[in-house]
């Protein structure tokens, strides 16, 4: 019968979709074990199995090596020494912020992929596969014997570890170190030990599933990062605790995807949809899912603030004298005038990611998403409806708050990394499923996007983006000092405290992302009309994390902190005309906020701000719920020791004087 | 003292968007917090068992107790931060046992916290003037992102009474983070009073205060409760404190109320003694 599926029509889908999963569910164990045992969730985890590839790759194709030796060596060798560095990092992060962390691991990620990419080239590079590749008939479906080896690895390994954290003593001290790691070095096991063991494991697998996907993927640094991203919708099935629930998320998500291969076929709509499930689970459980089965582990409060660099008055001066030089740029920078031209559209950028990143502590990972509205919103309104220039640039910012407030929805439910993953997932989902289509760039990517007819030269058209970039830093430093800029900064102390004393902070939260993405969406349209086109290659999801690191790593300027990062992302990289520091730029940036992040943990540590975050707000239940009065298992047995005892020794309760309660005794 | 200082003071709002709690002579009004029935389980473990108790206007009401009685649990449920799984919560005879804490607060409940939960990034002056200012903004986009001059006096107004009243001003520059913790209690504490509340609820003000910090503490909540009139529910370890302080006291022993009555009465009580000391002492 026409459109009805049968079992036979799934059969290849559901295969297809167990092997993959079964590889996205080793990795996501991985991450959960790591992010259990220390507090940190790995952005790099992803680097870790494309390192695993490309030392394989390495030993293999270009040093002839045995494939048993080079598999040995990147899979059993080389993930020792990235868990030995990953577990002496993440210790000395113990104490920073959920920001700081994932600045940390983002940093150590463009690390690695710039380093990569400097030694093998961008280009995908054809993996040399270690298991055969003829098929075998299973339950009437033809599969490679090498995916099927992959699967089975896969769960063999999720099965052995899961009796391993089980049965074992080693599986208990893990769960123990979760709990109270201080309890358990009182009982004489090292906490350093465990955890060494715990990234280890996270290391191993991260490894195990880079050599299993290269072969079907090819060797592709983005691409094996980003495959292994999609283990977080894993990840979140198991609600970034449960290990046997991560597997299983990772099969779902594997059979998903390859069923929604098939249903999307014929449909250009929705032809991103198969690649972005994984983002689509992602989000979708951060959003259902109660708060309450939502623990965060590890994260703290934001260390206070130092006194301001300047006073006021000497903060405006240097302002005026920073716009009046960046006045006489046209007079000096000659053909390099574009890039100038970039750097103003980008202090916009960073100004809006500023407003929702430092002063609120929003941690969004979306950013980029937004100037990609912006930017196809303007295309369409000034060459499709043909809108006068200027109003097509302010409507662009208009479009893209309404985005901006479903970036916030998130927002409401969700802090620290989980709003940080969501808004990852929503960008991703964004960029996977939404870019493509002719809502926004259509299928050829590129639209175009005209400067207005008086400034259409790059000197003219500089003061233009001049003129916006000091407006729109205008507008956001006057939101910073507004009644919304103290109560912004106070949301990202303690929102709980914040709604004590009366605010509806889900309002502010909206606020903020709907001002943050009015200014990207503006930036977004002026960036397309700088280029004359209109394209969604400069804002993929990855594009949000480099800027979260650049801004963070400028962070120390407080106001000035976008214009520095905007000139280290637009203007520097122009001046670098040797290759090699090109490349190694993103490298220096990783470097540079990995140390930033380690020296505010260390700084926070020394203040002992080492508060949990927002621990008020912390789901009961979890160890920050205790602190809210909900019992920990110890005290609930303690709790229930002492209530026997009253029972048989208390009265009843005894009322003497007048007071207004309840008269009758119990 | 000033107009707005005044107007401060009595928690009338300088919009004469009044909030709800503003009607001190109704009855209902006078009752202030009305808690019945009380019940707050964590899975299978009850924190609080059936409580009832009052709180009203004009006087300081002690919710004491033994470690682990469920006191600070029946704050959070008092201020939203728990929901309880049965119960009844009413303030000024309004029901609020399903409103989310910006509700109850801008219906007149503020809270301090145990552990002093204050915006570390912000100087003293700007966390006492958010007191104020977060009750004006409310959840209106517009009066979030600007204020009107009325309002910025009234808050102006409102900071700088409780600066004079906690003795803060020479600190009020200094970065909250940056405190000690009896300094860090008075911050606490300016913040709440700076908030057009009626109804306090103080989580053990007086942890980590010396015995000069804990009197001067004593002083302020006693000055408050008399020229303002607002209620205070005092939730304390520091007998002290709490016998000079408290006008009623309600005893709390794993979440049941065990006793109420005078602080004389609560002190001459053998059951009291028995919770705190355990039954053999006793």
């Amino acid at each position: 019968m026409r459109g009805v599926c049968t079992v036979n029509d799934l059969l290849p889908f559901l295969v297809v979709g167990v092997t993959t999963g079964s590889v996205y569910g080793l990795a996501a164990m991985g991450l959960v074990l790591t992010y259990k045992t220390s507090g940190i969730f790995n952005f790099a985890h992803g680097s870790i199995a494309a390192v695993s590839a490309f030392v394989y790759y390495d030993l293999r194709t270009l040093r002839g090596l045995p494939w048993p030796v080079a598999l040995g060596v990147a899979v059993i060798v080389v993930p020792p020494l990235i868990a030995l560095l990953m577990e002496r990092v993440t210790r000395s992060l113990a104490a920073g912020t959920v920001a700081t962390k994932i600045v940390a691991t983002i940093g150590l990620q463009l690390i690695v992929m710039s380093a990569l990419l400097a030694g093998y080239g961008g280009a995908a590079l054809d993996f040399p596969g270690f298991l055969p590749t003829r098929t075998v008939t299973v339950i009437g479906v033809n599969v490679g014997i090498d995916q099927l080896t992959s699967a089975i690895v896969a769960a063999a390994c999720a099965l052995g570890f899961f009796a391993f954290f089980r049965l074992s003593a080693m599986g208990v001290r893990m769960r123990a170190v979760v709990d109270n790691p201080d309890l358990l070095e009182l009982s004489g096991t090292s906490a350093f030990a465990v955890r060494s063991r715990a990234w280890l494991i996270g290391c191993w697998f991260a490894a195990a599933s880079g050599v299993l996907l290269a072969p079907q993927l090819g060797l592709d640094v983005l691409l094996l990062t980003l495959l292994v991203v999609q283990a977080y919708g894993a990840a979140a099935v198991g609600l970034f605790s449960s290990l046997p629930l991560t597997y299983a998320g990772g099969l779902l998500i594997g059979v998903l995807a390859a069923l929604a291969t098939k249903w999307v076929s014929h449909s250009e709509t929705f032809a991103g949809l198969p690649p972005a499930m994984p983002f689509v689970v992602l989000f979708a459980v951060l959003l259902l899912v109660g708060r309450g089965r939502l623990a965060e582990i590890g994260g703290h409060r934001p260390a206070p603030a130092s006194k301001p660099l300047m006073s006021r008055a000497s903060a405006r001066i240097t302002a005026v004298v920073a716009v009046l030089l960046a006045a006489g740029v046209p007079l000096v920078a000659a053909s390099k005038l574009p890039v100038y031209s970039s750097a103003l559209v980008f202090v916009l950028i960073f100004a809006s990611l500023h407003l929702l990143v430092r002063t609120s502590g929003q941690v969004s990972l979306a950013h980029a998403a937004l100037v990609a509205v912006g930017s196809s919103t303007f295309s369409h309104l000034v060459v499709g409806a043909g809108l006068p220039w200027l109003l097509a640039v302010l409507l662009a910012g208009v479009v893209a708050v309404p985005v901006g407030m479903l970036v916030a929805i998130p927002a409401i439910r969700l802090s620290g990394l989980y709003l940080a993953l969501a808004t990852f997932g929503l960008g991703l989902l964004l960029e996977r499923a939404v870019y493509g289509t002719s809502w926004m760039f259509g299928a050829t990517n590129t639209l175009p996007a005209p400067r207005p007819a008086l400034f259409e030269s790059d000197e003219a058209f500089y003061y233009v983006l001049l003129a916006f970039a000091v407006a729109g830093s205008l507008l956001i430093a006057l939101v910073g000092r507004s009644r919304l800029g103290r109560l912004l900064r106070a949301m990202a102390d303690s929102p709980t405290t914040l709604s004590t004393l009366g605010l509806g902070v889900n309002v502010t939260r909206v606020t903020v992302f709907a001002i943050s993405a009015f200014v990207a969406g503006v930036a977004g349209a002026l960036y397309a009309s700088q280029g004359r086109s209109a394209t969604g290659a400069p804002f993929l999801s990855y594009t949000s994390l480099t800027w979260l690191t650049v801004l963070v790593l400028c962070a120390g300027l407080r106001a000035a902190g976008p214009s520095l990062a905007a000139v280290l992302v637009a203007v520097v990289p122009a001046y670098l005309t040797d290759g090699t520091l090109a490349q190694a730029l993103p490298v220096l940036f990783g470097f540079g906020a990995l140390l930033v992040a380690l020296y505010e943990a260390r700084a926070a540590k020394r203040r002992g701000s080492g508060q949990p975050l927002d621990e008020l707000d912390a789901p009961q239940g979890s160890r920050s719920g205790e602190r809210l009065g909900v019992p920990g298992p110890a005290a609930q047995r303690l709790t229930v020791a002492r209530r026997a005892r009253v029972a048989r020794s208390a009265p009843a309760r005894v009322r003497v004087g007048t007071g207004l309660a309840k008269g009758a005794t119990r | 003292m000033s107009e707005e200082t005044d107007g401060a003071m009595s928690g009338t709002d300088p919009e004469s968007s009044a909030p709800e709690s503003s009607a001190p002579e109704s009855s209902a009004h006078s009752t202030g917090l009305q808690i019945k029935d009380l019940t707050i389980r964590f899975g299978g473990n009850t924190a609080v068992d059936s409580a009832d108790f009052a709180a009203p206007l004009g006087r300081v009401t002690g919710l004491i107790g033994p470690n682990g009685a469920g006191k600070t649990t029946t704050f959070n449920a008092c201020s939203g931060l728990l929901r309880p799984s049965q119960g009844e919560i009413r303030l000024f005879g309004k029901d609020i046992t399903g409103r989310p804490p910006a509700a109850r607060a801008q219906l007149g409940l503020g809270r301090t916290f145990q552990r002093m939960d204050l915006f570390d990034s912000l100087t003293v002056e700007q966390n006492i003037a958010l007191g104020r200012e977060a009750g004006l903004a409310r959840s209106h986009p517009l009066k979030q992102l600007l204020s009107t001059p009325a309002e910025m006096r009234a808050v102006r107004a409102a900071t700088e009474e409780v600066i004079e009243l906690c003795g803060l001003r020479a600190l009020r520059h200094e970065i909250a983070g940056s405190l000690s913790t009896g300094q860090r209690r008075l911050v606490d504490l300016g913040r709440v009073l700076a908030g057009d509340f009626q109804m306090l609820l103080l989580d053990e003000p007086s942890s980590g205060l010396d015995t000069a910090e804990t009197e001067k503490f004593g002083e302020i909540v006693t000055r408050v409760v008399a020229q303002r009139g607002c209620g205070v529910l005092l939730v304390e370890h520091d007998m002290g404190l709490v016998m000079s302080v408290c006008d009623y006291l309600y005893v709390l022993d794993f979440g049941q109320m065990i006793f109420e009555g005078t602080p004389a009465e609560v002190r001459a009580s053998s059951a009291v003694r028995a919770a705190y000391l355990g039954s053999e002492a006793a």
